[in-house]
């Protein structure tokens, strides 16, 4: 359901920006097998919650899909959320987007083994289509790219004009990610710098 | 054929449809909202987040062919084949429970359309028919595999002029075949009219290491900093 994988930046951007995904596999270990798999979903929300997310898929959302997803501003946080799913022993697959090198050094201090990796090469083909790098900055944040490039130009010129403030705006941006992985305080960094 | 619309009769040209519309599909003409039907890919944000004033954006019942635009391009949509919304399936978020993408495989996303642009369904035949004639194994769930016609990985017709938000082909090879379907992408690269992301699963090895980066770095592809990582959590 969320394509967390591609999101763009630079190393420096993208410390501050990290995804956290909990998701049941169909017939192996979800609620058609275990009768509490959904309970222990729900326990990682919470989790989720209790730890500061910059966005969080809602709570409506966790009881209807097969995925509690939300985004995250601060590496600790992220620690501290992945060491409470560890120890409450929740058997949950869980998925971490953000920069691998932090991911690696957070596994080893909490004594997690990486599964699997999911790489990003990033885009190919006519390339000449796309917007600027700041606009993909905010527009990827949404995996489903529910996020049009033309409102962020839209709220920038609104910004500039006073009309609008940038909270707001990047409040705005930010609904129509439903998946709840939209960061919030990233997409404000950015439309800072494109107003300048 | 029944798709979003905007009802003329209620609409006020306020233009936030045109703005939040992810492929540019709707204009304001003579002071009302209008949607370009071919460039629409029915993914309903106009409906779910232009907060339309006027209540004038209305969802009718769609049919075939134009329907599969809508689970391509709909976050909220749900593919019979996958039960879960969106167009992609588990991949690797569950690979510690399912071993989908074994130690000696590669798994492959390809997503046509990716960034923000948007594809016909008749591209991705580019890159289905040289798959195909490789021998990769394109994941069953995936709703993409199931528009395949034949064992020659042609696109079923009648779909090919459908317009999808992105198109996600997903496989995964034996290692060793990991170069031919580089080669593949460095071609198309240069060939497509479009553009396209591409993400490469591997398992990770006992001493942390990635196997398959060495192999990227030969074909000279910049790997981003950032990935997803499936920290080992699950339990079947």
């Amino acid at each position: 359901m969320t394509h967390s994988l591609h999101r763009k930046g630079t190393v420096n951007d993208l410390k501050n920006d990290y995804v956290i995904i909990a998701m049941l596999a169909a017939g192996i270990n979800d609620k058609s097998v275990y009768a509490d798999a959904k309970q222990r979903q729900l326990r990682v929300g919470k989790i989720m919650k209790n730890n500061n997310p910059t966005n969080l898929l809602n709570e409506a959302g966790w009881r209807l899909t097969s995925i509690v997803s939300g985004c995250f501003s601060d590496i600790y946080d992220v620690k501290n959320v992945l060491k409470t799913i560890k120890k409450e022993d929740l058997g949950i697959s869980i998925v971490v987007s953000g920069l691998i090198s932090e991911i690696k050094d957070l596994c080893q201090e909490i004594g997690l083994k990486m599964h699997t990796v999911n790489l990003s090469l990033g885009e190919f083909g006519k390339k000449s289509i796309l917007p600027s790098e700041k606009i993909l900055e905010i527009t990827t944040m949404c995996g489903h790219h529910c996020v049009s490039s033309q409102s962020i130009e839209y709220f920038v010129e609104q910004i500039k004009k006073g009309k609008i403030s940038l909270d707001k705006a990047a409040e705005k941006l930010t609904a129509p990610c439903i998946c709840g992985i939209f960061n919030t305080n990233r997409a404000k960094q950015v439309l800072n710098e494109l107003i300048e | 054929m029944i798709n979003l619309k905007i009802k003329e009769d209620r609409c006020i040209g306020c233009g936030q449809c045109v703005i939040v519309c992810p492929v540019q599909a709707i204009k304001l003409v003579d002071n009302k909202a209008v949607i370009d039907q071919d460039l629409c890919v029915e993914c309903s944000v106009c409906l779910r987040s232009a907060n339309c004033p006027s209540n004038a954006i209305k969802r009718e019942k769609l049919r075939m062919p134009r329907l599969v635009r809508n689970p391509f391009s709909d976050v909220i949509s749900t593919h019979k084949l996958t039960g879960i919304p969106g167009r992609g399936t588990e991949e690797m978020k569950t690979n510690d429970v399912t071993n989908r993408i074994r130690h000696n495989e590669i798994g492959f996303s390809i997503e046509i359309g990716r960034p923000g642009k948007g594809a016909r369904l008749g591209v991705v035949e580019q890159f289905t028919i040289p798959l195909t004639a490789i021998g990769v194994e394109f994941e069953k769930e995936s709703p993409l595999t199931a528009l395949l016609a034949d064992d020659k990985g042609h696109i079923q017709n009648d779909l090919k002029n459908e317009k999808v938000l992105s198109a996600i082909i997903e496989f995964k090879v034996p290692y060793e075949k990991t170069i031919e379907i580089l080669d593949i992408i460095k071609k198309l690269d240069k060939e497509l009219d479009t553009v396209f992301s591409v993400g490469i699963i591997s398992r990770i090895a006992d001493n942390g290491e990635i196997p398959v980066m060495d192999l990227l770095n030969e074909k000279n592809f910049s790997i981003r900093p950032n990935a997803k990582i499936n920290v080992g959590l699950g339990r079947a």
